[in-house]
């Protein structure tokens, strides 16, 4: 005769049947993995070597909080053995996602409005008239180093579009970020309620974007202005030809003195000899670099060459 | 921080009143309107934290209506629709246009305010962002000037120890002269 399963019986059984499932996953909380002393140099040293951005022994915690879920997502349970698997990818994908996730994407449309002040009160007159002024037309050539997801580049944009109307004018941006995934978004152009929310009045947010599911997308004749692509900058760019004014903006504060250095100099080698740099408000050249001399206007600083 | 102020939208008189008695007793800032044309009248004219709209509505105007013109007034305004089961496939459309969540009928109420804590938890949130956004905007503004000036003060400073070096460095000219145009300088 058949006895009826007992619950534990049942509960056995279906134990045995179940796949195997992980330890951690039962625990209920994870406890993020905590990086060692040594670990620290050896990801700072990788990270410096991919990307040129210096991370003090200090700054220990950024590494935690900027890769940690990735170290989950890639089932290692120490940084070494994260790192190990980094170095071994020959596709690079995880070095990417990486650099993803460890740069700072702090941006806004029209971060520090002194800058777009400038541009549309001082620079862009001048640089259109010595462009008008030349026997043979050649496009006006605007670089955002550093773009992230692109505000920094569509707010120049605008602020042309608003100096110019619907005058034409050859002029093109170029907005370059080592991150690939910040060039996909700033190239996409679409931002959500918190990323529009700072910097842009709503007749602004109106006339240059339109709706796109719950976001904000940027206007095609804007999109149009720019062009994006990766580009690391503690790599030679030469071959990006001369700009007329370049933006560097709150990137050169995540490298060490000496790649600051090398970094200005490459950035005088692309400008053009009455050309115009624009840095972080909060940045300065002095003991930096010797070829750009600062001026002022208004409440902004720009450097020209000597 | 503030209660939120929600707006409530139903053509139906019973669930307006049920859902507004409740809300109000859990001490929520609470309006109400009879159809999607009154709510966008009263969308236009003042700002909610919280929409809470019927899905299906007669006369003209839906809970996607509804929708469309809280967003346009204000981005900040979080829209939540009730929908009758079996009206997932337009819920999740809304979803998609902007609404922050949706609620079947019957309504739960233990859920229902579940939804409006996540909803002011966020916008805890999002406060505290903007206010150390703002914080940081001072000190960057501050930082700034002082930075600007003293970049500018040694540029002028370099410039006039370059002038008064090559002054003194001219040998054609007697010691006392070279120290006496050096100092005009």
């Amino acid at each position: 005769m058949n006895m009826p399963e007992t619950a534990p019986g049942k509960l056995a059984k279906a134990a045995a049947a179940a796949p195997q499932v992980k330890l951690s996953a039962l625990n209920g909380i994870k406890r993020p993995v905590k990086i060692k002393p040594d670990e620290i140099q050896l990801l700072a040293n990788y990270i410096y070597g991919i990307a040129g951005i210096h991370i003090e022994a200090s700054k220990a915690y950024l590494i935690e909080t900027r890769l940690g879920r990735m170290l989950e997502a890639e089932n290692c349970s120490t940084y070494s053995e994260f790192y190990q698997k980094a170095r071994a990818d020959g596709t690079k994908t995880i070095e990417k996602k990486i650099i993803d996730a460890i740069t700072t994407n702090e941006t806004l449309f029209f971060r520090d409005a002194n800058p777009f002040e400038l541009l549309k009160h001082k620079i862009l007159p001048e640089v259109i008239d010595k462009h008008a002024s030349k026997s043979i037309a050649t496009p006006i050539r605007i670089w955002s180093a550093a773009c992230s997801t692109g505000q920094e580049i569509y707010s120049i944009a605008i602020v042309l579009k608003e100096l110019l109307g619907n005058a034409k004018l050859n002029v093109k941006l170029t907005g370059t970020d080592l991150s690939d995934a910040a060039i996909r978004a700033a190239s996409y152009g679409s931002y959500n309620k918190f990323e529009i929310e700072r910097g842009l009045p709503k007749d602004r947010l109106q006339r240059y974007f339109t709706t796109d599911g719950a976001n904000w997308k940027i206007k095609d004749d804007i999109r149009a202005m720019a062009m994006f692509r990766k580009l690391n900058l503690m790599h030679p760019f030469t071959a990006m030809g001369k700009f007329d004014i370049i933006f560097c903006r709150n990137v050169a504060i995540y490298f060490k003195l000496e790649d600051r250095k090398k970094l200005f100099n490459k950035i005088a080698d692309v400008l053009e000899p009455d050309g115009y740099l624009i840095i972080g408000s909060t940045e300065s050249l002095t003991g930096v670099c010797p070829r750009f001399v600062p001026k002022r206007h208004l409440k902004s600083i720009f450097y020209q060459l000597r | 921080m503030q209660s939120l102020k929600i707006l409530i939208v139903d053509d139906d008189p019973v669930t307006r009143s049920l859902l507004s008695k409740r809300l109000i007793k859990a001490d929520y800032e609470v309006e109400a309107a009879e159809n999607g044309i009154e709510a966008v009248r009263m969308i236009a004219t003042k700002y909610y934290d919280v929409v809470l709209t019927d899905l299906m509505m007669p006369g003209g105007v839906d809970g996607i209506g509804v929708l469309e013109s809280a967003k346009e007034n204000n981005f900040k305004t979080e829209v939540v629709l009730i929908t009758a089961h079996g009206s997932i496939d337009n819920a999740i459309v809304a979803m998609k246009k902007g609404a922050v969540d949706y609620l079947q009928k019957p309504i739960n109420f233990d859920e229902l305010f579940l939804r409006l804590e996540k909803i002011q938890n966020l916008k805890h949130l999002v406060k505290n962002a903007n206010d150390l956004r703002e914080a940081m905007d001072v000190t960057e503004q501050t930082s700034s000037e002082t930075i600007q000036t003293l970049e500018m003060t040694v540029a002028d400073l370099e410039n006039q120890l370059a002038q008064m070096k090559s002054i003194l460095a001219q040998q054609d000219l007697t010691a006392d002269m070279r120290i006496q145009m050096a100092l005009n300088s």
